[in-house]
């Protein structure tokens, strides 16, 4: 008797089969044309599989067409030992959080102290900051300023975990202990809410103590510190005097005629003091002004909106709408020397931007659908590996220099990471209510890839810059208290040494001066 | 017929000269109507007149100035105008006249004059005089006369029949009055008045071959407006006029629409015709009557070895995938898709989460949906018939989770629809896997490649029976429900010699597990709704008997859980569009334990009424909707048969346009003032009456309920969505459903719901739709409707259901699935491109003349894609078709007559 099996899309043609032989016989034949062994063969005729041993119900008939399945290797779908995680394998709450999760966790509410939260998740945002608290290590933990790093150290690691937000006890605990006006309580006995500039002001303080760089230097000096070149000079007297100092924030006051930050902070820089004359061997006034001598990778501007209302007993808030920009160029409050040094990184950088903004718009005529990017990886794409390889090296010493607060030196060749004076807002605290002991702070963050994060308490939003923006004040909504800039340097692309300069340098922005350490 | 033209315009214009006569009452006359107005006072004078002669003398000129007139189409005839005035007089002269064939002519005048006269409700003073009158030759009275007279006949015949009085001399007219509207271009009024008088089998000897097209279209499409049996009544008369006049095809859409097996093999065996006999293969295999014609014996079997093969061949589908893949081809568009060139992400606006850490194991598995629906019936993919390549180990499937990896085996099935050769080795692998969920998807996919085509050697029911007894409830479930889905509609026992065994089997197979109640109710219900697929529309006694045992013998709580739908879906789909044999089951129903009885009633009033438009019954169920029960937490089960009632409303309503529209505004209504269970279930009925038809009020309805409070109200829309758009690619049903993936971002269960509505707006790219309604419009494939309602009952317990774990009764939907394609072939089968116009299909029925189907037509050349709610017609003279309704595949003949014009 013959017949057809069809196996798959072939067709063998005209098997001789003999009924009375066990079917096994007949699968052999089928083996030698197709290869597949007789165990994995499935012969289907009929509705039913034809066994080895007996044909059964599955009689074929003269010309059919029967089935054959099975291949010719052995295939095994075994599950895979490595079988992947889901989302919703994960416990509910790290499925909420899981977007979210890159950024960090966020910091449960322990009473009024959103003014903490707010203020360790901003400064949670300064990477250089991140690394030195992570090579942190306490000399003592009896002192309480090394406990209060240590918790700092130890809360930084948990927020770089991210996931579940967590109440951070343990730093709440050692700051009370350390500076007691934050365990101030209401006659209920609740913690009062406090001002998160002084919390910042306080947190940076112990820091400053405590993070040293390898060689010695504070590395909050380095990171946030701020020269100010300060000149006094007495209108009565003619006496002049010239100070330098170290401050860590530069305050914008707001006055009634202050609607842009820039002019707050002119106005801040412009100091009147009554100092002790050896001329005239009393108390008069002297006018002071004070300049920039050196730019920090970081750079703290502090509203002032807050003053003391003795009537109430209570810091009072100035609402005034206040527009700030989200970059920021300091460079007409330097010192002249300091702008003479700025000048060439400045130029460098002024150049590099013109140049991809020109690509870009080409780029675009080319291709009207190009994703607005900060700095686009339009870059002569080649370039020398010489070049890219000497770079890193190059910008670890500038970067050192940098750090050290390059005091005035003749204006060397442009090297990258050299500071421009311009800066662009990579963190905002923001208050909302009617006094800095009330109301509610939030921190808002540039995180490295461009997105904005809104840190409230223990929830985490993605906001726009147009959100960040409208932070400005002139109403009820949150206001910005405190805004953290970060300093733009010359990225390596700008270098005209290295003109053709790794394309993906470029796609970071900016190389992080800390990279040396 | 000059008079019968103008007299049929008279009418009308007769009020409007009146209210022309009150403005201005004295009318100049021309000496010509003078003299005629003379003429008839004067004869009407003379009909008063003792002397018979004299009276017989002016009669015949009155009759004769009446037959002879002519005047414009806008006027009453002269004769008639001029006449009326003098109606009471003639009346008083008529009633004090002596019997005898002046008072008989008389008669006949004033019927004519009274049918003019506006006459006063339940006055039929037309018929009164006729009856006295002489009652042959009505039709030298005038067209517009005859109407009349019929209406008046009617409205007799049912007074009379009420007061059971004789209506012979009634049917004495009717008998003339009908061939006169059937040789006058009149059938639908020849129809109605036969319906109106019961004589419907009087039809049948005046229909001839000029007349019958447009008798047959009346009838068949006036049978969804009448009562049972009557619409039963009028099928079977265009049946068989349709048979007498061997118009095949028609009769036989007739027959598969009537669902009884005799009529339709005995339409098929009267087809001798080889290639017209194939196209009705092709007929029957689109509508999914598989198992309806035995070739090898019995009346319709074929001699020809060759022929029967060939036969087989069309009928078991076998050819689908090819002509599938042949327009796809065609269109282009065989390249695999991933989900996101469904997704499109890149157009939404930013609510989009940045890649997080980990794959979601829900995301996924919506993805497994997309892409099978998408890729459906193309073979290939690129997600599970790819191996793994590059560093990505882990194969799509095992990206899947639980019952996840069960329904992304499956999507092989559905990837490989209809291709049951290239697709079991694809599928045969994950047989031999050792993870219980991958065997139970490779079981439901070796299915869902079955479903719609019958191979000779029926692979699934050799490869999947040995499961069904397996001793894994997950294995089980793929395997019942596998076996299901291959052999949905395998319609007839006897017939078929090879099936008979075999869905003996199936029957075997499935029936202990629905009637052993140690089995799960998992188990049972998808027993249940597998031999309702198999079985659907056969009302075989035996499985109805082991489904209500299976109902009655579960206790209360298993009965009030999600399963027992399914049992009774299964027992509703034995039923499907059997209208009154229902009854028996039905009262045994209302016997079954409180909470599932109400339930199982209105399902089996439902599917045993699907498509009939029948308005009682319509008219019940929407009387269920309106109640408002009060139903606290322990007795849930109280308003649960609100769902099905909702639901029946649209099954009953959808094969038809008109009473589609009207149950589409009803359910508008009882979105407003229903209950919840009500409104959850509009959308799904919604759905059910515009499958794979996104008109654009629905649409709109549906996107408003997407976003409703009530989250079950807004899933079963979001799935509404994706049932409404299967398949047509409509891209502004897509934006929406994009506007939705963004809004419900948050909400996993939702965004799944979104994600598979998206999957099936583009279903096999938008070649492949939903349609249980075909051949324009005219029948409803029970097989098709069956999957649908599968899932729809499942959408009523959208989180137990497709919500949770038993995701892959989506796959019910593959019964549904058909390519929306116009296929055209040869006599020997292969595939012939010629031109053909496609257009919006225009409703001709009991229109005057001969119109256009169609309008706003497109010329295409086959094969091309048919939307809802179009027809085609061949733009060529060069062939002619062997079907009237060009839909599917339809083959060609060469046109003796073509003469090729010289350029």
């Amino acid at each position: 008797m013959k017949v057809n099996v069809k196996w798959g899309k072939e067709l063998f043609n005209d098997i001789e089969v003999d009924t009375t032989q066990p079917p096994i016989i007949f699968k052999s034949q089928l083996f030698t044309l197709s290869g597949v062994p007789p165990e994995r063969q499935k012969v289907l005729i009929k509705g039913g599989q034809l066994k080895d041993e007996e044909w059964g119900k599955q009689q074929p008939k003269e010309g059919m067409t029967i089935m054959m399945m099975g291949s010719a290797d052995e295939i095994k779908v075994e599950a895979p030992t490595n079988a992947p995680k889901f989302v919703e394998d994960l416990p509910e709450e790290e499925q909420n959080t899981l977007e979210t999760k890159a950024y960090g966790s966020g910091l449960k509410n322990l009473g009024n102290t959103c003014y903490m939260n707010s203020t360790l998740q901003c400064l949670y945002t300064a990477e250089g900051l991140k690394q030195a608290l992570q090579a942190y290590q306490p000399a003592s933990l009896s002192e309480p300023n090394a406990k209060l790093a240590q918790a700092a150290r130890e809360l930084f690691d948990d927020l770089q975990r991210g996931g579940e937000p967590f109440p951070p006890f343990k730093f709440l605990l050692t700051l009370r202990q350390r500076f007691p006006q934050f365990a101030q309580q209401t006659n209920e006995g609740l913690y009062m809410q406090q001002d998160a500039e002084e919390c910042w002001t306080q947190v940076m303080y112990v820091l400053k103590e405590q993070l040293k760089d390898a060689d010695g230097k504070s590395a909050v000096d380095r990171l946030f510190g701020l020269k100010l070149h300060t000149r006094l000079k007495c209108a009565e007297t003619g006496e002049e005097f010239e100070e330098d100092s170290t401050v860590y924030t530069l305050k914008c006051n707001i006055s009634v005629d202050v609607n842009y930050l820039h002019q707050g902070v002119s106005l801040a820089l412009v100091e009147d003091r009554e100092k002790n004359s050896t001329q005239a061997e009393r108390l008069v006034l002297f006018k002071g002004s004070s300049q920039l001598a050196s730019l920090p990778p970081y750079l703290t501007v502090q509203m002032v909106r807050f003053f003391y209302k003795a009537d109430v007993r209570q810091k009072a808030k100035i609402l005034r709408k206040v527009t700030f920009p989200m970059e920021f160029d300091v460079y007409d409050y330097c010192t002249p020397e300091l702008q003479k040094q700025l000048a060439a990184p400045r130029m460098a950088l002024k150049d590099y931007q013109d140049k991809l903004s020109l690509e870009k718009r080409t780029a675009k005529q080319l291709k009207t659908e190009d994703g607005p990017k900060p700095a686009p990886v339009l870059d002569a794409g080649g370039s020398s590996s010489a070049a890219a390889a000497a770079e890193p090296a190059a910008a670890g010493d500038v970067d050192m220099k940098d750090a050290d607060a390059a005091a005035a030196g003749p204006p060397s060749a442009v090297v990258a990471g050299a500071q421009t004076g311009r800066y662009e807002l990579a963190g905002v605290l923001t208050h909302k209510g009617r006094s800095a002991d009330s109301g509610h702070y939030v921190a808002w963050t540039k995180q490295a890839d461009g997105r904005w994060v809104l840190f409230d308490d223990d929830e985490l939003h993605f906001k726009t810059a147009e959100d960040v923006l409208a932070l400005n004040g002139g109403g009820d909504w949150h206001m910005a208290y405190l805004l953290m800039y970060k300093a733009v340097t010359v990225p390596e692309a700008a270098v005209p040494a290295a003109a053709a300069a790794k394309p993906e340098a470029a796609a970071e922005s900016q190389p992080e001066p800390m990279k040396a350490e | 017929m000059a008079v019968a033209k103008e007299e049929q315009k008279a009418a009308p214009d007769k009020q409007k000269q009146d209210g022309k006569k009150k403005q201005e009452p004295e009318e100049e006359l021309s000496d010509e109507d003078l003299e005629l107005k003379k003429n008839i006072e004067l004869m009407v004078e003379r009909v008063k007149d003792s002397d018979a002669a004299i009276v017989k003398a002016a009669l015949d000129a009155i009759t004769k100035e009446i037959h002879t007139t002519t005047s414009s189409m806008t006027a009453v005839p002269k004769p008639l105008k001029f006449l009326r005035p003098h109606l009471e007089t003639l009346i008083s002269t008529f009633e004090a006249m002596l019997a005898g064939p002046n008072r008989q002519t008389l008669a006949d005048v004033l019927s004519l004059l009274t049918s003019t006269v506006a006459g006063k409700e339940g006055e039929r003073e037309g018929l009164r005089f006729k009856l006295q009158g002489n009652t042959s030759d009505l039709e030298t009275w005038g067209h517009e006369y005859m109407r009349h007279l019929a209406g008046e006949i009617a409205e007799e015949y049912k007074d009379r029949h009420e007061k059971e009085q004789p209506v012979d001399d009634l049917l004495h007219l009717v008998a003339q009055i009908v061939p006169y509207h059937m040789t006058h271009n009149a059938e639908p009024e020849a129809v109605d008045l036969l319906l109106e008088v019961d004589q419907l089998d009087k039809l049948e000897q005046h229909v001839d071959d000029k007349n019958y097209a447009r008798t047959c279209l009346y009838l068949v499409s006036c049978c969804t407006y009448l009562p049972e049996p009557e619409d039963t009544q009028v099928l079977q008369l265009a049946h068989r006029v349709y048979m007498a006049q061997k118009k095949y095809h028609d009769a036989l859409r007739v027959a598969l629409r009537l669902n009884e097996p005799a009529t339709i093999e005995a339409t098929f065996a009267a087809c001798s015709d080889v290639l017209e006999r194939r196209q009705l293969g092709y007929l029957l295999a689109r509508h999914g009557a598989w198992g309806a014609i035995n070739l090898e014996e019995g009346p319709a079997a074929v001699e020809d070895e060759a022929e029967r093969e060939a036969l087989r061949e069309i009928i078991s589908n076998s050819k689908l995938s090819e002509h599938f893949l042949a327009l796809a081809r065609d269109l282009d568009v065989v390249e695999p898709k991933v989900p996101e060139d469904v997704y499109k992400s890149h157009l939404t606006d930013g609510r989009q989460p940045a890649g997080a850490a980990l794959d979601s194991a829900r995301q996924n598995l919506a993805s497994t949906f997309v892409n099978a629906f998408v890729n459906a019936g193309y073979g290939q993919d690129k997600l599970v018939t790819v191996s793994t390549e590059g560093n990505d180990t882990v194969h799509w499937i095992f990206k899947n989770k639980d019952h996840g990896k069960t329904s992304a085996t499956a999507s092989l099935g559905l990837i490989s629809l209809w291709d049951v050769e290239g697709g079991l080795p694809l599928i045969d692998k994950y047989l031999y896997s050792n993870d219980n969920a991958v065997v139970a998807g490779a079981l439901l996919a070796t299915g869902l490649v079955n479903c719609g085509v019958q191979n000779e050697n029926d692979p699934a029911f050799a490869l999947i029976s040995d499961y069904v007894s397996n001793a894994d409830a997950g294995i089980r479930s793929g395997a019942i429900l596998g076996l299901g889905l291959a052999y949905a509609g395998t319609q007839r026992e006897e017939v078929q010699e090879l099936l008979v065994p075999l869905r003996e089997e199936v029957q075997e197979l499935l029936v202990p597990l629905v009637l052993d109640s140690d089995q799960t109710m998992e188990v049972a219900g998808l027993a249940a709704l597998a031999l309702g697929l198999v079985f659907s529309s056969s009302c075989k006694e035996d499985v109805v008997e082991a489904l209500l045992t299976a109902l009655m013998s579960r206790g209360e709580t298993e009965l009030s859980g999600v399963w027992a739908k399914f049992l009774v879906l299964g027992l509703g789909l034995l039923f499907l569009g059997k209208q009154e044999v229902v009854e028996p089951t039905l009262e045994i129903a209302k016997t079954l334990a409180e909470c599932v009885s109400k339930y199982a009633q209105v399902v089996l009033d439902g599917c045993a009424y699907a498509g009939s438009g029948n308005v009682l019954k319509v008219q019940e169920l929407l009387a269920l909707c309106g109640e408002h029960i009060e139903t606290e937490e322990a007795a849930a089960w109280k308003a649960v048969h609100q769902g099905p009632a909702v639901l029946g409303i649209a099954l009953i309503a959808m094969a038809e346009p008109l009473g589609a529209q009207m149950a589409t505004r009803m359910l508008e209504h009882l979105l407003s003032y229903g209950e919840p269970p009500v409104r959850r279930c509009v959308p799904l009925a919604l759905a059910l009456l515009h499958v794979s038809d996104p008109a654009q009020q629905v649409v709109d309805a549906l996107s408003r309920l997407s976003h409703d409070a009530d989250t079950e109200a807004a899933q079963n829309a979001v799935l509404a969505l994706g049932i409404v758009g299967a398949g047509t690619n409509n891209a502004r049903l897509a934006g929406i459903l994009r506007g939705l993936a963004s809004y419900y971002y948050k909400e996993p269960s939702l965004l799944f719901l979104v994600r598979a509505a998206q999957g099936l707006a583009h279903m096999g790219k938008g070649l492949i739709g939903l349609s249980p309604i075909h051949t324009d419009k005219q029948l409803l494939s029970g097989v098709a409707l069956s999957g649908l309602l599968a899932v729809l009952t499942a959408c009523q317990d959208l989180k137990a259901t497709i919500g949770a774990k038993h995701h892959y009764l989506l796959y019910c939907l593959a019964t549904a699935m058909t390519p929306r394609m116009l296929l055209t072939v040869d006599n020997e089968g292969q595939l012939l491109s010629v031109p053909v116009r496609v257009g919006q299909a225009v409703d001709v029925v009991a229109q005057a003349g001969r119109p256009k189907t169609i309008t706003g037509f497109q010329t295409h050349t086959t094969p091309v894609l048919m939307s809802a709610g179009e027809r085609a017609e061949l733009g060529s003279e060069k062939y002619l078709p062997l079907t009237p309704i060009l839909e599917g595949t339809v083959i060609l003949k060469t046109n003796p007559d073509y003469v090729e014009l010289a350029e």
